[in-house]
């Protein structure tokens, strides 16, 4: 049996209890009773795919039906995959321990770009085929994936059998049973993939063939089998009444976000040029006041976690955060229970909804202006201005706050080297405001810390169509904001270069890409999102062997009227709104926010009607 | 405030949570349970829970000591009943009562395992010369560093004889305030000194004990 030979290994390895399940809130069904089991991958070891919401969600969901059994798989820490590979451990699924490769679905979910990689060494860990087109052709193992990263599929559509785009609650069900229903007929995995590319939201890569002119963009996308032209992303009309968990698992060792998470809204109104989250998860919808409080109780019993954290894009655009803060704040209050509330906004953080969060929190308070100079935030849309960010900081620092941490991009379209100057001066002003306050906090020095990501253009964006700084701007940048910022006052970090631009290349790459990541992956290249295992040399050689140029990738501009590879499928945004905001940024011209004035983004062409009452 | 000591059960896929881990697992254990559980007064407000005795990761037992206050009285079965209906797989509390003794009291703590290995006659044999031994020094971590300790004049062996899974042993081994050895060190001066083979399976903690071999409560 695999589970003495995984015991047997166990306490060879650190925090052993990831790799054995039975945590309280996991589900054990009888594996006689159920007719499609799931394995829920999450490329990325056990600490952090525990912390991912949308897992929580789709896997209390799945298992509400009687006979589909959902589990919970993850990348094992190098230590453990030695045992695994040296004693033919396959990876197995965490409740019934049992091999993921005699799954009826894998399915993964794609967060961000440098996890590619784990995808390919967990399908080859559990004894998949890597590509799809080398597994069976009977109807079992069907390989899928979800995730904001499938809005652009291409790099990995070589290795997933289908890609579900949008939302799961309602799609994941319909999709299993089609399965469940053509698995009693007899019928083959391609009837079955051919049956699901009719259901709106599941694109099947291999009906798509890409052609390419010559300068190496793309030509055409020709459809076979029947399937649509444009696939449509699958959304939530009632986002009040979706499906939301009553338990959670919870796990025995400490994960990156230890808390009850429940979700406020989903979508968002802002619409900055740069976020790719801004667009993809509209239109902007909210649970009802009542919902959240519910749901937060609900939570915080059954789990009997002490934390608890709202959870969304931006928590302060909620019609009815003050009434959700107040029910709140009296209930977690009573029972000892920590409320945390990330995402705030600088220009709706009023004095109101300092004096409720001073209540819950004492550490310190993080913002993001984004960019420096007022030009910048416009073209970016952030919409924000340096009055608000000080009048922000003075309400911080006169609440008792002596730290702030501030967000910012750089390589952002149209920047120049005095917006990177300019995110100096900013802190400079922030640090003068914090001593000319009478009642700042006594006897502290105040602390900046910025935190400077690189830019990074992405699909689904106004920005789509811009190319990222190369390697020597970047760095050039990024040592001028070293060298301008008052050091004693002032922490700065950022990101390697090198994984933005990897970052960059996967974002918006296409179906050549896949070869790339595969020869990647063969040289040793593996979560690639630890600082200490990127391995940037091995990817570049990866890059060369299979011909393929990162900076056609990162450092072109696209044209508005080139076929970009993500253009057969549809995140109900309009590629014309992109192209009218992109030309916005570059005259800096601001969007007001979808509930001043609707943008015509086109969303509600989809959804029928207002996205505001 | 009440003042309870829980008996409980560790095993099956419990056993492979840490004891850090183990707080915070009955912290949300009381939680579930909605039980009125007793916090500690002071600035950072925290629920009082103690384990008489950390056990090692890996290791089984039904004899784990939990102390905890409530803020009312509640019988002791439903206190019992309370925690297991939320306790997670392969643990369980088997019964709730009044301390008797003081944490202090406890000198021993019994254990039993299971030696494997593909010459047990031989093992057997070279365990009973080891036994036999003046001295079993062996390497322990202490706070002052790694230290040479003879384990020799404490190890109490309560039997030894050969089954079907191979030759399984009880032992008891200073536990408490002052010393604790854990049997680990056996199975390491075990292999420093026997050229065989082996692997050590199902150690379990059978009882934690008091000066004249009573069991704590």
């Amino acid at each position: 049996m695999l589970r003495e030979k995984i015991e047997k290994y166990l306490l060879d390895v650190q925090k052993p209890s990831r790799y054995i399940g039975g945590e309280v809130g996991s589900i054990i069904k009888d594996k006689s009773e159920t007719d499609v089991r799931v394995a829920f991958c999450f490329p990325d070891t056990y600490d952090i795919g525990m912390s991912h919401l949308g897992m929580k969600i789709l896997y209390s969901l799945t298992n509400e039906r009687k006979n589909y059994w959902c589990e919970r798989c993850f990348a094992p820490s190098e230590d453990f995959e030695k045992i695994m590979r040296e004693n033919d451990i396959p990876l197995y699924a965490l409740e019934s321990l049992d091999p993921i490769k005699d799954f009826d679905f894998i399915g993964f979910t794609m967060q961000y770009e440098l996890s590619y990689t784990n995808v390919l060494n967990m399908l080859d860990l559990a004894g998949i085929p890597i590509y799809s087109r080398d597994r069976t052709e009977e109807l079992t193992q069907i390989v899928v994936a979800g995730g904001p990263c499938v809005c652009n599929p291409e790099p990995l559509a070589d290795f997933f059998d289908l890609f579900i785009l949008g939302e799961g609650e309602e799609v994941n069900l319909e999709l299993m049973d089609l399965y469940h229903q053509m698995k009693q007929q007899g019928a083959s995995r391609k009837d079955f993939l051919r049956e699901a590319c009719k259901i709106q939201g599941i694109y099947v890569p291999e009906f798509y063939k890409f052609s390419y002119k010559p300068d190496g963009t793309i030509e055409k996308v020709e459809t076979t089998d029947n399937a649509p032209e444009v696939v449509k992303k699958r959304i939530i009309k009632d986002f009040d009444k979706v499906y939301y968990p009553e338990n959670f698992v919870v796990p025995f060792t400490e994960i990156v976000h230890d808390r009850v998470s429940v979700e406020v809204l989903r979508g968002c109104l802002r619409g900055c040029r740069f976020c790719q989250a801004g667009f993809i998860y509209r239109p902007f919808r909210e649970k009802k006041a009542g919902t959240v409080v519910n749901q937060t109780k609900c939570l915080c019993e059954n789990t009997g976690y002490d934390e608890v954290s709202l959870a969304s894009l931006s928590t302060s655009d909620h019609s009815e955060i003050s009434p959700i803060l107040s029910e709140l704040i009296e209930y977690t209050a009573g029972e000892k229970i920590t409320l945390s509330l990330p995402s705030l906004r600088v220009d709706n953080f009023s004095e109101e909804l300092l004096e409720k969060i001073k209540k819950v929190r004492k550490s310190g308070l993080t913002f993001a202006p984004e960019a420096s100079t007022q030009r910048l935030r416009d073209a970016i849309n952030k919409n924000v201005t340096e009055e608000e960010i000080m009048n922000t900081c003075r309400i911080a620092f006169e609440g008792g706050y002596s730290a702030v941490k501030l967000y910012f991009m750089m390589g952002l379209p149209t920047e120049t080297d005095e917006d990177i100057k300019g995110i100096a001066e900013l802190s400079q002003r922030i640090i003068d405001l914090y001593y000319s306050l009478e009642n700042k906090p006594k006897g502290r020095g105040v602390q900046i810390s910025v935190s400077c990501a690189t830019f990074v253009p992405k699909p689904f964006t106004p920005f789509q169509f811009e190319a990222q700084d190369n390697r020597e701007m970047i760095e050039h940048k990024q040592k001028l904001l070293l060298d301008s910022v008052n050091r004693k006052r002032v922490k700065v970090s950022y990101h390697d270069a090198n994984v933005s631009i990897l970052e960059a290349v996967l974002a918006k790459g296409d179906r050549r890409l896949c070869d790339v990541i595969y020869t990647a992956w063969k040289k040793g290249c593996k979560f690639d999102s630890w600082g200490e295992y990127f391995q940037f040399d091995k990817w570049a050689e990866a890059f060369a062997d299979c011909n393929v140029d990162i900076s056609f990738y990162a450092n072109r501009k696209i044209p508005y009227d080139e076929i970009l590879p993500w253009e057969h499928l549809d995140y109900y945004v309009s590629k014309e709104f992109f192209i009218r905001e992109n030309k916005k940024a570059h005259e800096f011209t601001t969007t007001p926010h979808c509930r001043l004035k609707c943008t015509g983004c086109g969303v509600n062409k989809e959804t029928g009607g207002k996205c505001f009452d | 405030m009440i003042k309870l000591r829980a008996v409980f059960e560790k095993k099956d896929r419990a056993k492979y949570i840490s004891h850090l881990d183990l707080n915070r697992c009955m912290l949300r254990t009381f939680r579930r349970s909605g039980l009125p559980i007793w916090y500690t007064e002071g600035f950072h407000s925290h629920p009082y829970f103690s384990f008489a005795l950390a056990l090692s990761l890996g290791y089984e037992s039904s004899c784990e000591i939990l102390d905890f206050n409530l803020n009312e009285e509640i019988p002791f079965n439903e206190v019992r009943d309370r925690l297991n209906a939320v306790m997670p797989y392969g643990m369980k509390i088997i019964s709730v009562a009044e301390p008797k003794q003081k944490i202090t009291a406890i000198t021993k703590a019994e254990y039993s395992f299971s030696f494997k290995s593909e010459n047990i006659s031989g093992l057997v044999a070279d365990i009973e010369r080891l036994l036999n031994n003046n001295e079993i020094l062996v390497e322990k971590k202490t706070k002052k560093g790694i230290q040479k300790v003879n384990i020799k004049p404490f190890i109490e062996v309560v039997s030894g004889n050969t089954g079907a899974g191979g030759y399984n042993m009880s032992m008891r081994l200073p536990a408490g305030t002052q010393t604790n050895y854990n049997p680990a060190l056996f199975f390491t001066a075990l292999k420093n000194f026997t050229e065989i083979p082996f692997e050590v399976a199902d150690i379990r903690r059978t009882g934690i004990l008091c000066g004249n071999n009573e069991i704590f409560s």
